[in-house]
């Protein structure tokens, strides 16, 4: 793991306290669209592959993502809120930590 | 610029503007000296930089402390004081910068051309250094390393210090194209 990854996951994500985000997200339906294209290619995948792990090769650069949950525990929600317009959808949110 | 099995990561990647058009955050992020102290112990070893330490202060001014052996004159250490600049903005003002303000004298002309030899070798044009200014080109650091479609995304990047922090206000826009 990276040794800042580990500094912040080492100090319960202190480091981050005042962090905020306020605003709105949007996604495109063209990108959404791709995202369910990739899901059901996923799902539908021959299990032989999927149900044997492949190990991770030697070297590997892909970065090990700690459990996320320790994260968002620490973050307070004020506002999230779902909605779609003409071709795009929208998450507005409001949060801080 | 990371490449991605996921061909929705992919494209989200490869045109961000267009895939989060419509997208309007401000994100306030802090950074403590602690944090910023690990990054910096985390650079790449093997320069002449031997010690460089970040402390944020209160009124908009942090110190660098900076050690590394200079051609000739040997180990030098400095502690130098920078103010951040104006907010960054695309494309009007690309310049990240911070004035030195204390710690560099006229003499330092060998430090200065050695962190700036170092920084050359390691980053595109477009980080100046003199005995008065620090500045980075943002748009081309991006592009260096790879994320330039996500430069127009940045609408506003402000650095600002206070006491044992630095606070990163980033304003991400996107604006949806008119049809």
């Amino acid at each position: 793991m990276h040794p800042v990854l580990q500094h912040l996951i080492d100090t319960d994500f202190s480091d981050l306290q005042g962090s905020s985000v306020e605003g709105q997200f949007a996604v495109t339906d063209e990108l959404v669209n791709l995202g369910l294209h990739e899901l059901v290619s996923q799902l539908t995948k021959p299990a032989s592959s999927t149900s044997t792990a492949p190990a991770a090769p030697a070297g590997d650069k892909t970065t090990v993502l700690p459990d996320t949950k320790l994260l968002l525990r620490k973050v307070k929600f004020e506002q999230l809120r779902y909605r779609t317009e003409a071709g795009r959808t929208v998450l507005e949110i409001k949060a801080g930590m | 610029m990371p490449t991605f099995s996921n061909s929705a990561v992919a494209a989200a990647f490869a045109d961000p503007g267009g895939s989060f058009a419509g997208t309007d955050l401000r994100i306030t992020l802090p950074l403590t000296r602690a944090l910023l102290n690990e990054v910096l112990a985390a650079r790449p070893g093997g320069t002449p930089v031997s010690e460089l330490y970040l402390d944020p202060e209160a009124g908009n001014k942090f110190r660098v402390h900076l050690a590394a052996a200079a051609p000739i004159i040997g180990r030098v250490a400095r502690r130098i004081t920078l103010v951040p600049g104006p907010a960054v903005s695309f494309p009007e003002q690309p310049w990240l910068q911070f004035a030195i303000t204390d710690g560099l004298k006229f003499l330092d002309r060998p430090l200065i051309n050695l962190v700036q030899t170092l920084v050359e070798s390691r980053l595109p044009r477009g980080v100046d250094i003199n005995s008065s200014l620090i500045r980075i080109h943002v748009p081309a650091l991006l592009t260096h390393l790879g994320y330039q479609q996500f430069v127009p995304l940045l609408h506003r990047v402000h650095l600002t210090s206070e006491a044992n922090r630095l606070l990163l206000n980033l304003h991400l826009l996107a604006q949806p194209q008119q049809v």
